[in-house]
């Protein structure tokens, strides 16, 4: 009897769920009038936050810009730009969802990539399903390029690529010392997600070709708070190179402990410095540490949007307030080539500008951009930087070098 | 009694037929059955049992690597697999379910044996050393998950691609799949809550030593109790991996966080230890958190925290708690209404 009652508030929870979550549906759709309409679920909470925001701030930018410069032009007519956010709360699960509700309920047709490659990871079997094209600045995981995705592209060079650079220097190094490079020793601690994986794959692969020895290989947890256990080990083993790599919270902490711990090691090659800002949270502390970008100011760089590389630096400075880590050009970048190639398509249709994508040959402040059959852009390198005197110096590959590496770093 | 057939059927059409009348949200709601799912088997220990469990979310993670690994490893070596997709395109309708059907098979074996194993173990600690030792084991699950590179460690793993062209929209797929599992789950719980075993764990809820005393065999009903939670999370996990499509282990498997603090929010919520209240609190959970995030963007996590706390506040019994409370007749319980006085038979 009890149960039969309890009827009468079920379909009333029914219609409540019905009408509130249906309601927003028919505000968004792919193009409302003279707008196109991007959607991205990107990091806005959780430990990716800050990543997520100078994502947002990259693609509102490009945003604003393309629309101050007259919009996008297809068959003739001239529209502005938008894009629909949500928050993925830095889980994969929730970014999954996400995309489907940008694609199901909010009829998004274009799709701009997350903060992360394992959200990206999340997010592309979605996009794929669909056939909803995807460009992405900040999934860089090579995982996300072998498994025939058609539907994806991405702007930045792959995380195999960011650190194995690193590795050559240290084998440079040893030969100018009269070493062979075999003897290096290396130290490896990354972060177990997705990207930090690859991360290590690259270092590994490089090693491995220069027969150099891994002393130390640890993984770190995801949640990000201690690595005095590595770090301890890397005191006792003396490697010539450390590798950490955990996002901005690693990047953080390396930096953070070793100078607690007072940990020497010739060369320490990390992940992510810009954005964690790590010479604005350690300066003294952070010095001659190596960093992997996917992009620097001081290239040269440009198109008819932003200008030069140095341009968007000081703009977006001006905009935000704070200068941009390569993870806001790139993604910048990606409404750039999405731009491209909506016009390029000349239509709406999903097909035809999955094809435009496919064919992008553009050059932009953030780099050339162009496609492999995988949908990953091979036209533009990798940058390690170091730091000297609170600045970043290019070092490395040779033709971007503005100054030789310091090596060994100076003890601490 | 044709009253009654009424509202079964509104019920009935209503449930099979929501996705169809909202297609867009369909997998929401096919989330929304999900959510049930995760109450009801929560209130098997939490509510009926008194154990409060958060490691429940163990099964429904273990369930999804079973699942995931056993579809994978049926028509696939590792390497053609990783280069794939999840067999993007490559993998057909017979296929595709041979493989779901055998792997929640096998994660349902799984889950249910390794709940007898733990539950023997751990079902000897009570209170509060029992939910921080079933927390623990969320949080190891998911650490070693993140290890074994065989399920491809931190990196994920990738479920086979849906055929959508030989089995038709996932969305639906998956939303009758969810809606067959909570349905199951209630009726298989307001069955066994009805007859020996309800009394029995409704006995440990009340008193665990006086039930012992009475002859009732308390570690063989607790036992029971969790194997039943692990064997609908089994199979709720093996198909929630197909459904998000990508498994991280501390993220989607053993998201001990999110929808492991969820199950015992929305438990509590609709009423713990009622049969309605589970369900009622995971829909009004859910429902509530997409509105959230649709409506209050940028402060969804505020407003959740804040509908926890009201929660708690206002309805530290539940929903249902509150209208038995409020008004007892609707849930069929027998007032008397009559002053004292006029009871009073002359």
């Amino acid at each position: 009897m009890k149960i039969m009652r309890m009827f009468k508030a079920l379909p009333m929870i029914w219609a409540v769920f019905a009408v509130m979550l249906a309601a927003p549906l028919p505000a968004m759709a792919k193009v409302d009038g003279d707008t196109i309409i991007f959607g991205a679920a990107v990091s806005f909470t959780g430990k990716y936050s800050t990543n997520g925001k100078h994502t947002k701030n990259g693609y509102d930018l490009a945003v604003e810009r393309i629309n101050a410069n007259g919009g996008v032009t297809v068959d003739g007519k001239s529209y502005q730009i938008a894009i629909q956010y949500y928050d993925d709360e830095s889980t994969p699960a929730r970014a999954a969802q996400l995309a489907e509700k940008l694609i199901q309920q909010d009829g998004i047709q274009f799709v701009l990539g997350p903060y992360g490659s394992g959200l990206t990871k999340a997010i592309a079997p979605v996009t794929e399903k669909y056939k909803i094209p995807m460009v992405e600045g900040n999934g860089a995981s090579r995982s996300l390029f072998n498994k025939g995705y058609k539907y994806l592209f991405a702007v930045l060079s792959t995380s195999e690529q960011y650190l194995a650079e690193a590795i050559n220097l240290a084998a440079e190094q040893a030969k100018k010392d009269g070493r062979d490079p075999s003897s290096v020793t290396v130290a490896i601690a990354v972060e177990n997600d997705p990207f930090s994986q690859d991360i290590r794959a690259g270092v590994v692969d490089d090693a491995n070709k220069w027969g150099m020895k891994i002393v130390i290989d640890d993984k770190l947890p995801k949640e990000l708070n201690d690595m005095t256990a590595t770090l301890t080990k890397v005191k006792a083993l003396k490697p010539d190179v450390l590798v950490v790599s955990g996002h901005s919270k690693g990047a953080v902490l390396v930096v953070r402990q070793i100078n607690e711990m007072r940990v020497n090691v010739p060369m320490l090659a990390i992940t992510h410095c810009e954005a964690a800002d790590v010479i604005g949270k350690f300066a003294e502390g952070a010095e001659h540490t190596l960093c992997a970008t996917q992009w620097t100011e001081t290239m040269s760089y440009q198109d008819d949007d932003f200008g030069t590389a140095m341009d968007y630096y000081n703009d977006f400075n001006s905009i935000y307030g704070y200068y941009p880590p390569y993870q806001a050009a790139e993604s910048t970048a990606s409404v750039q080539v999405f731009v491209d190639a909506i016009e390029r398509a000349g239509s709406f249709d999903t097909e035809a500008i999955r094809s435009a994508l496919a064919a992008t040959d553009l050059m932009t402040f953030y780099g050339p951009v162009k496609f492999t059959e995988a949908g990953n852009n091979m036209a533009k390198p990798m940058v390690l930087r170091q730091i000297r005197d609170g600045k970043y110096v290019a070092v490395a590959p040779s033709r971007f070098a503005s100054e030789p590496v310091v090596y060994p770093r100076p003890d601490l | 009694m044709i009253h009654r057939y009424i509202k079964w059927g509104v019920l009935i059409v209503l449930a099979l037929g929501a996705p169809v009348l909202m297609p867009a949200i369909k997998t929401q709601l096919a989330m929304l059955m999900l959510m049930i799912t995760f109450a009801l088997t929560w209130d098997i220990m939490g509510g009926q049992m008194g154990y409060n469990s958060f490691g429940n979310i163990v099964f429904f993670g273990v369930g999804m690597y079973v699942t995931a690994v056993i579809q994978r490893d049926m028509f696939f070596t590792a390497e053609e697999y990783e280069t794939m997709a999840g067999a993007l395109g490559a993998i057909d309708g017979t296929d595709y379910l041979t493989g779901l059907v055998i792997g929640l098979a096998a994660s349902i074996v799984v889950c249910v044996v390794l709940a007898a194993i733990l539950g023997a173990g751990i079902l000897k600690l009570r209170g509060h050393y029992f939910a921080i030792c079933t927390l623990g084991l969320g949080i190891a699950a998911a650490e070693i998950a993140g290890g074994i590179d065989y399920i491809g460690a931190g990196s994920g793993l990738v479920t086979p691609t849906f055929p959508n062209e030989y089995l038709g929209d996932r969305g639906y797929f998956f939303y009758y799949y969810f809606l067959v599992l909570a349905v199951v789950a209630f009726l298989v719980l307001s069955w066994l809550y009805r007859g020996q075993f309800g009394l029995a764990i409704n006995a440990i809820r009340d008193d665990e030593d006086k039930a012992e005393a009475m002859g009732i065999h308390t570690t063989r009903y607790k036992t029971m109790a969790w194997c039943i939670s692990a064997f609908f999370l089994a199979l709720a996990g093996g198909a929630m991996g197909n459904l998000v499509g990508f498994i991280d282990p501390s993220e989607v498997a053993f998201a001990g966080a999110t929808y492991g603090v969820w199950m015992v929010l929305m438990a509590i919520l609709g009423g713990k230890g009622t049969i309605w209240g589970p369900v009622i609190g995971a829909a009004v959970f859910h429902i509530m958190q997409e509105l959230f995030w649709t409506y209050l963007f940028g402060w969804q996590r505020v407003a959740l925290g804040a509908l926890i706390i009201a929660i708690v506040v206002f309805f530290p019994e539940g929903i249902m708690g509150f209208v038995r409370a409020r008004w007892p007749e609707l849930l069929g319980h027998k007032v008397d209404h009559q002053t004292p006085e006029s009871r009073i038979v002359p």
